[in-house]
């Protein structure tokens, strides 16, 4: 599904943020990309979701190589792949509800489907009875469902989440981390890039260690070692 | 784009507006003083250019004749002046017109009386107005020349030559200052509004993030913003035009008293004449420099 060969990304003329990587994630995969800050795993989601491309390799994508991508195909691109960030991203001024509808507004769908669709996700990440929230008057781990939601809304493929408990205490975080991996049982990709130690370690699932921009270690049912 | 689209981004955009009042206000001020400014020098330009072109229009050059010359000398020299490229008008100023000019133009009875019909002194003469006053010495020379010295009694032009010069001088200098004042305060004013519109789409530019996070299309999120735009040249424009309704209803008596009736008569008359011109120029010149500036600042938070 997402195949990855030899990327590298060299910032300016020798900074080396990530140096021949190469991997394979398959159908239905839950994979945490561990790694220090620095290590490579930003530039590497940044690829993925087309924010930055690669100076050498390709990225494929259902076997398309999203390097290649048009600036305007990329719009139906993000809409396949759901992303979650760090720090939630969520429009200050609409409501948990709005917030979620807004990543269908854009797309040109109709009333009804949004109607249908909204309620049902917020429900999946346990958010509906907050609804007309402001995005200021809930908790991190709140906001988080709500980001989440949004970018389940498309119902994509792959969800890349990017330091999703970075601003989360740990019981908040491993809800996050257990709502992940519920999605993912419903067979959406899913790709964590996270530093938490104790995350990784709880999930058992396959463990893409990257230092210095190179893939160190690739375990199924890993842990986090450096 | 379907409706719905359409629809989507025009309530984005006046939605935006709303919630960001404060800065929409700010901007809409500051392009009201950018359309005041640019639309004021630009009037200002065609009105001193106006009057100072109607300045130059009245200065001639007035030919006296002797009263020897015959009425065949005084018409050749008429036809050959008023075949000239550099002349516009040449007119004919005969005894009984002379006096009825005298006539007017004397308020005392007693040297009113000194002229009379039967007793009339004053010559016959030629009025002579070139294309460009500037030209009116090389009129001057010729009709000087040594061929015409039997027929001509006196040429006007050397009694108020300076004047004349002085007047021609300070009209093109008016003119050249008024030019560069209004392309300087024009250009100053399309910075500034350059400025404001970059800073309003910077304070969004989270907002522009996420919407292309979540798959916008460009011109899904570039619409609101030239509604917003939209919006912001509307309300300037029409809070432009009721400043300077009031203004000129609040100036005009006091220039009227300093520069007398001819400039605000011209500047009022001006404003009326071309009201809706004004207006929708304005218009035009609001809705594309914010719409032009808009696209062009938001394009650096839209790349790859």
């Amino acid at each position: 599904m997402i195949e990855i060969v030899g990327v590298s990304k060299i910032y300016g003329e020798r900074i080396k943020a990530l140096e021949n990587i190469n991997l394979k994630i398959e159908k239905g995969e839950f994979v945490s990309i561990v790694g220090p800050s620095g290590a490579g795993k930003s530039t590497l989601v940044k690829m993925l979701i087309c924010e930055e491309k690669p100076t050498s390799g390709k990225i494929l994508i259902a076997g398309r190589n999203i390097v290649q991508l048009r600036p305007q195909e990329l719009p139906y691109f993000r809409r396949k792949v759901g992303v979650v960030f760090q720090d939630f991203k969520l429009l200050a001024q609409k409501t948990v509800y709005e917030n979620v509808a807004f990543a269908l507004e854009v797309c040109e769908a109709m009333p009804e489907e949004i109607n249908d669709k909204v309620p049902r996700i917020l429900d999946l990440v346990g958010m509906l009875k907050r609804k007309d929230n402001m995005p200021d008057e809930l908790s991190g781990g709140e906001k988080q469902r709500v980001s989440i939601a949004r970018a389940l809304v498309h119902s994509p493929k792959i969800l890349i989440a990017d330091e999703p408990t970075g601003n989360l205490d740990p019981i908040n975080a491993w809800e996050i981390i257990e709502l992940l991996a519920r999605i993912n049982k419903r067979g959406t990709i899913v790709l964590l890039a996270t530093h938490n130690k104790a995350i990784v370690d709880r999930l058992k699932r396959r463990v893409v260690l990257i230092k210095d921009g190179k893939i160190i270690s690739d375990k199924y049912r890993g842990g986090y070692l450096i | 784009m379907n409706i719905i689209s359409i629809k989507r981004i025009t309530n984005l955009g006046l939605i935006n507006f709303w919630r960001n009042r404060w800065l929409s206000l700010a901007s809409t001020l500051i392009m009201t003083l950018t359309l005041l400014i640019i639309t004021l020098f630009v009037v200002m330009t065609i009105v001193i250019g106006k009057t100072t072109d109607r300045i130059r229009s009245k200065i001639d050059v007035s030919v006296y004749f002797k009263d020897s010359a015959t009425t065949q000398e005084i018409s050749n020299l008429q036809q050959e002046l008023a075949s000239r490229s550099d002349v516009k008008e040449v007119r004919y100023i005969s005894k009984e017109e002379a006096l009825d000019i005298w006539d007017q133009q004397q308020k005392n009875q007693r040297i009113k009386e000194l002229v009379t019909a039967e007793e009339n002194p004053l010559p016959r003469s030629l009025t002579i107005k070139t294309v460009d006053p500037a030209n009116l010495q090389k009129i001057v020379d010729y009709v000087s020349g040594p061929q015409f010295a039997s027929i001509i009694h006196k040429v006007s032009y050397e009694d108020n030559k300076q004047i004349i010069d002085k007047l021609l001088a300070i009209t093109s200098f008016i003119k050249k200052i008024g030019l560069i004042f209004s392309i300087v305060f024009i250009i100053i004013s399309i910075l500034v509004i350059l400025n404001t519109i970059r800073l309003t789409i910077f304070t969004r530019k989270d907002e522009i993030e996420i919407m292309r996070l979540v798959g916008a299309s460009d011109r899904f999120i570039k619409g609101p913003f030239i509604i917003e735009g939209m919006l912001y040249g509307i309300l300037a424009c029409i809070l432009a035009m009721g400043i300077l309704w009031l203004a000129i209803g609040f100036v005009s008596p006091l220039i009227n008293q300093y520069l007398g009736t001819a400039v605000t008569e011209n500047m009022i008359n001006f404003f009326l004449g071309h009201f809706i011109l004004i207006f929708f120029l304005q218009l035009l010149v609001g809705i594309v420099a914010v719409i032009k500036n808009s696209l062009f600042s938001i394009r650096k938070y839209l790349k790859i």
